[in-house]
């Protein structure tokens, strides 16, 4: 809301400069969005050489704020002075007179002018005045036309400024119709008929449904009531008579109707946020006023104000002990009584523990006993309050233990080289395709842009992204992890750790060893962030058709899925933006399923050793095709439990292997808690092993 | 006397057992057996001193000391010798760089979002974190925005094509903290994505009475373009403290000490009234400008002062849509973003570099 300093100095004799204004209204409730100081220039007009205009931004509970006389009150209030109202008496003769003198017209209400006006639908329209004019149409004077440009509205004629002028002065909105262009001189406030339609004043064609209210003369409609009036009853050049318009509607119909056309307008943003039911007249009797003042014409002196069901004011308590009980200090009743009657309330002193306070009309957004208690504290000043701290009254429950967790990972997963991303929760379709059924995927209805279209079904294919963000960027060696949730249909948000890793497997050094990151590195990672779990996990061979196959595993934790691992085809590494033969690793795996799968009981250490353990080392040709996994469970079902540990130590394939076979080494452990095993228990548990070897997988040893 | 024959004889004894001893053990025998305070060979010398003539003593202890010092240096002398034959050969240049361990990088956000975790974990918070994706009663009509409320344009919303099923919260408040049943209060059919992590006040309050005094941290969504200073995705937190007794000046308190735990000691901290639908009296939270120190600057729009959080009291109209008692509870909420606070305290200008996770950027915080 731009308001002028000078225009507000009409309402209030405020002192202070435009700077000290805007500084007080921002902690008043009206932060300041620009302050522009004015120099006037045009000799004819006989405004404060000096003047600023400042933007207030007006808060959506604030509808009263939005004209120059509301932020006058909020300034008088705020500076502690009195409050000039525009008043009905005679224009003074022979002097030159402008806006400042706050003339009201004196109209008569009637029953039937020339014009009559009839509410069908008093729900959507409490209030509408009318009132004739004779006119002619011409520019308004320089004064009128200045203020309207500092204010941000564009001149167009006498008569459309002045309804102009009041709605930036008082905050109701006014139109004016040309009066032989109403049929039957009727003004109907009524609901469209369904597939009514009228042009409005931009020139657009509107369609109009059954929920719209609009004027109507006796056959057709001329504005959309609230919103922004029609074409067809414009005032134009050849306009000898109006009927202005200042009404009431219904805020909530305004704002259907003005979010169904897609037209906001200086009007229909007021209504929406309600409007004063008692201003409409007031503001009919300014604009009349305005109208001789600048020689645009004459009012008929009678209004024609349909108002069925008058609206009383509210009236609320207001206890003392509700104002330090929220406030959290006791503002001096010199002051509670000041400010809120500095703003047009009424106080009555009912009893010993408060008032009765009476609320404006205006005062749409108070309607209970904290609004009069947020008043007092607004101008009584939030710097002025202490500062206490809540005692704690009770034991604190424990945090919500899955933010350890995470942190923990996070922990982990940087210890690793990895360092933490965060991407968005939706993706394009085309990049969320790949990792869920076109059912599973949850689009988004009105997404801004193609790249947010879906919720990301995975974390994944914006971590890829951020892989190829670093690669554009001379970045070779990426490794990034982010711990964020996942959206599919049939299992709904879900929380996950994906990670992503291409180029090396460890730093470069002058000493050399650098190698790219293969398979094994990220299963690394994997049982990392299992253990970190407490989780031991394994991996599946598992086709996913976004990884290439042969590198391609579901992680497992207790039988379980609960994520996969691999290596990107070239396909989708290149449709995120990557060179194809980049090998990029990722892995993702669910932290609810594996959380809901980790022990719960804390951990119970287990004795350590007494007696020394043996080692064997044997190594065995079998199938290249056989499973590590495979051959391990063998040799532990053969062994006998003083087996503690398998591993193996080296797998080799090429010269002196058959084709098709590979040489495997194992180093098995043993260690009994009770004894020192003897060479003759290792070697039977050792035989007994190699045959079981050899009977189930056809194994030579080597 | 250097030639007497008892200090001559000792002498030619140690020369002739030192050159066969060529270990640290024999080295330590040796020494022992002639200079042992209680056993050494010279030891003994030395207790001959009282049969000599006094003139003679004098010349027989200085030649015995001599002796003394002849035998400990050779010893040591053939100790380092020893020693100096037992270590690696081959040095290095020690000004070559060390082999390093790789170390990911914590996001910038998620620092902050740590700090905050951990400053109202200090002041009895219970941390927790609710669905993303939400229903229009918890994130809007509960928080007094009923539709077609006016207040709706200020978060421009996206919405789901078909419900989802939102994500549990609160699992550990059940069945002793463990893994346990979710509440009742889950989100079966999410429409929207939250545009705040107010919508959790909502499922909190309806499913725990009060005394209320909780930290929502989390990702929330709007419908907006990606530029130098939005995001359509941000990170919140959102406060809330409710019981019998709480005040505008306890939520005073309690940010001012928040934001001295964040931006330090120095940092001045002032409410300015504003509006929200769901509070009563509502506030905006201004912190003194780190750049020019709340002098002025282009940073801060010449104010001194930089927006950092909206607040107020609890509205009734919440209260009442949860099922408290508004008459016998007040309380403050709060709700911050962490970009905000990361933007000012890293002296970020694009909001954007948050969400790129180029490493470039990363990896300029600390391990
Ligand atoms: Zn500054």
């Amino acid at each position: 809301m731009r308001v002028l300093v000078s225009w507000l100095r009409d309402f209030v004799d405020v002192t202070a400069s435009p700077d000290e204004i805007a500084k007080t209204m921002s902690v008043r409730g009206f932060a300041v969005e620009g302050l522009e100081h004015i120099d006037w220039s045009s000799p004819e007009s006989n405004i404060a050489k000096a003047d600023a205009v400042i933007d207030f931004e007006v808060t959506g509970n604030r509808p009263d704020c939005m004209s120059v006389m509301g932020m006058a009150r909020e300034i008088a209030t705020a500076f502690n002075l009195p409050m000039r109202r525009p008043v009905a008496r005679g224009k003074s003769s022979g002097e030159e007179e402008d806006g400042s003198s706050l003339r009201l017209a004196s109209l008569k209400a009637v029953e039937k002018s020339d014009i009559d006006v009839i509410i069908e639908n008093g729900d959507l329209c409490p209030r509408y005045a009318g009132a004739v004019a004779d006119v002619t149409v011409g520019p308004s004077p320089g004064w009128m036309q200045a203020r309207l440009q500092a204010s941000g509205v564009r001149p167009i004629s006498n008569i459309v400024d002045v309804t102009n002028y009041v709605l930036l002065e008082m905050g109701q909105p006014m139109h004016a119709f040309d009066f032989s262009k109403l049929e039957g001189a009727q003004i109907r406030v009524r609901t469209a008929a369904s597939g009514e339609s009228m042009t409005t004043l931009d020139g657009e064609k509107r369609e109009l449904t059954d929920d719209m209210l609009v004027i109507a003369d006796a056959q057709r409609p001329v504005a959309v009531a609230g919103v922004m009036g029609g074409a067809a009853s414009e005032v134009a050049d050849g306009t000898t008579v109006i009927v202005l318009e200042s009404a009431c509607f219904n805020p909530l119909s305004v704002r259907r109707t003005s979010r169904k056309l897609m037209l906001k307008t200086e009007a229909s943003m007021r209504f929406e946020r309600g409007l004063d039911p008692r201003l409409p007249v007031t503001a009919m009797e300014r604009a009349c006023a305005l109208l001789e003042t600048i020689g645009a014409g004459k009012a008929r002196a009678t209004v024609v104000d349909r108002y069925p069901q008058r609206i009383e004011p509210l009236t609320l308590k207001l206890r003392r002990s509700k104002i330090s009980g929220l406030l959290g200090t006791s503002v001096p009743e010199g002051d509670v009584k000041r400010i809120l009657e500095s703003l047009g309330f009424t106080l009555r002193e009912a009893t010993e523990s408060g008032w009765d306070v009476t609320v404006p009309t205006r005062r749409v957004d108070v309607t209970r006993e904290v609004d009069l208690i947020e008043e007092v504290a607004r101008h009584y000043g939030f710097d002025k309050l202490p500062s206490t701290f809540p005692a704690l009254t009770f034991a604190p429950p424990p945090n919500d233990p899955r933010i350890g967790r995470a942190r923990h990972l996070r922990t982990v997963m940087t210890a690793a080289g990895f360092s933490e991303a965060m991407t968005f929760g939706f993706v394009a379709s085309a990049a969320a395709a790949p990792f869920a059924s076109e059912g599973e995927l949850a689009p988004i209805a009105n997404p801004l842009s193609e790249n947010f279209a879906v919720l990301r079904p995975s974390a994944l294919p914006s971590l890829v992204d951020a892989v190829a963000h670093n690669r554009r960027r001379e970045q070779r060696d990426v490794r990034l992890f982010e711990v964020g949730n996942r959206f599919t249909r049939s299992t709904g948000e879900r929380r996950s750790i994906a990670c992503a890793w291409t180029g090396a497997a460890s730093l470069e050094h002058w000493s050399g060893g650098a190698r790219d990151v293969d398979f094994f590195d990220m299963k690394g990672i994997v049982e990392r962030v299992g253990e970190a779990l407490r989780l031991e996990v394994t991996t599946d061979t598992r086709r996913e058709n976004w990884l290439v196959p042969g590198r391609s595993a579901a992680v497992l934790a207790r039988g379980e899925r609960i994520g996969v691992m691999g290596q990107l085809t070239p396909a989708i590494a290149e449709a995120h933006g990557l060179p194809a033969n980049d090998a990029v690793y990722v892995a993702e795996i669910d932290l609810d399923a594996a959380e809901n799968l980790a022990p719960k009981e804390d951990m119970r250490i287990e004795a350590l050793p007494r007696y020394p353990s043996v080692t064997r080392d044997i190594s065995i040709l079998i199938d290249a095709a056989l499973s590590a996994d495979a051959v391990r469970a063998t040799a532990r079902a053969a062994a006998p439990p003083t087996l503690v540990q398998i591993r193996e130590f080296d797998r080799y394939q090429g010269k002196g292997i058959p084709e098709g076979k590979v040489s495997l080494s194992l180093r098995l452990t043993f260690r009994a808690s009770d004894r020192t095993l003897t060479d003759a228990e290792v070697h039977s548990a050792m035989e007994a092993i190699v045959a079981a070897l050899i009977e189930r997988h056809g194994a030579v040893q080597r | 006397m250097p030639d007497n024959p008892a200090i001559q004889g000792v002498r030619e004894a140690f020369l002739a057992q030192f050159p066969a001893a060529s270990s640290d053990q024999a080295l330590k025998a040796l020494h022992d057996a002639f200079l042992s305070r209680k056993s050494g060979q010279l030891t003994a010398l030395m207790k001959t001193l009282s049969t000599l003539a006094p003139e003679e003593r004098r010349d027989f202890g200085q030649a015995v000391n001599t002796l003394k010092t002849e035998i400990e240096t050779a010893i040591d002398e053939k100790r380092a010798a020893l020693e100096a034959t037992r270590q690696p050969s081959g040095g290095v240049d020690v000004t070559l760089p060390g082999r390093t361990l790789p170390m990911g990088r914590i996001h910038p956000l998620m620092r902050v979002r740590r700090d905050v975790e951990d400053i109202f974990t200090h002041m009895g918070y219970e941390i927790l974190e609710g669905p993303e994706v939400e229903d229009d009663f918890h994130n809007f009509e509960a928080l007094n925005m009923p539709p077609d409320h006016p207040a709706r344009d200020m978060q421009d919303t996206l919405y789901l094509d078909a419900p989802v099923a939102g994500g549990t919260w609160g699992a550990h408040r059940f069945e002793g903290g463990q893994r346990g049943t979710v509440p009742e209060a889950q989100v079966r059919a999410a429409t929207l994505l939250r545009t705040h992590t107010s919508a959790m006040q909502i499922r909190y309050m309806k499913t725990f009475p009060p005394p209320v005094r909780i930290i929502v941290p989390g990702r929330v969504y709007r419908r907006d373009n990606l530029d130098r200073s939005h995001t359509p995705m941000f990170q919140q937190f959102e406060g809330l403290v409710v019981g019998e007794g709480i005040t505008l000046a306890d939520l005073k308190g309690t940010l001012e000490a928040m934001m001295r735990a964040l931006f330090g000691e120095g940092v001045k901290v002032r409410l300015r009234p504003s509006f929200f639908p769901y509070t009563e009296p509502s506030a905006e939270v201004d912190v003194s400008c780190r750049a020019c120190g709340g002098s002025g600057c282009g940073t801060c729009k010449q104010t001194g002062w930089l927006e950092i959080l909206g607040s107020g009291m609890v509205h009734p109209a919440v209260f009442e849509a949860v099922g408290y008692d508004p008459d016998k509870y007040t309380g403050f909420a709060f709700g911050m973003g962490m970009e905000r606070v990361a933007m000012l305290r890293y002296g970020v200008d694009d909001i954007r570099l948050f969400y790129e996770n180029d490493l470039r950027f990363l990896e300029q915080f600390p391990v």
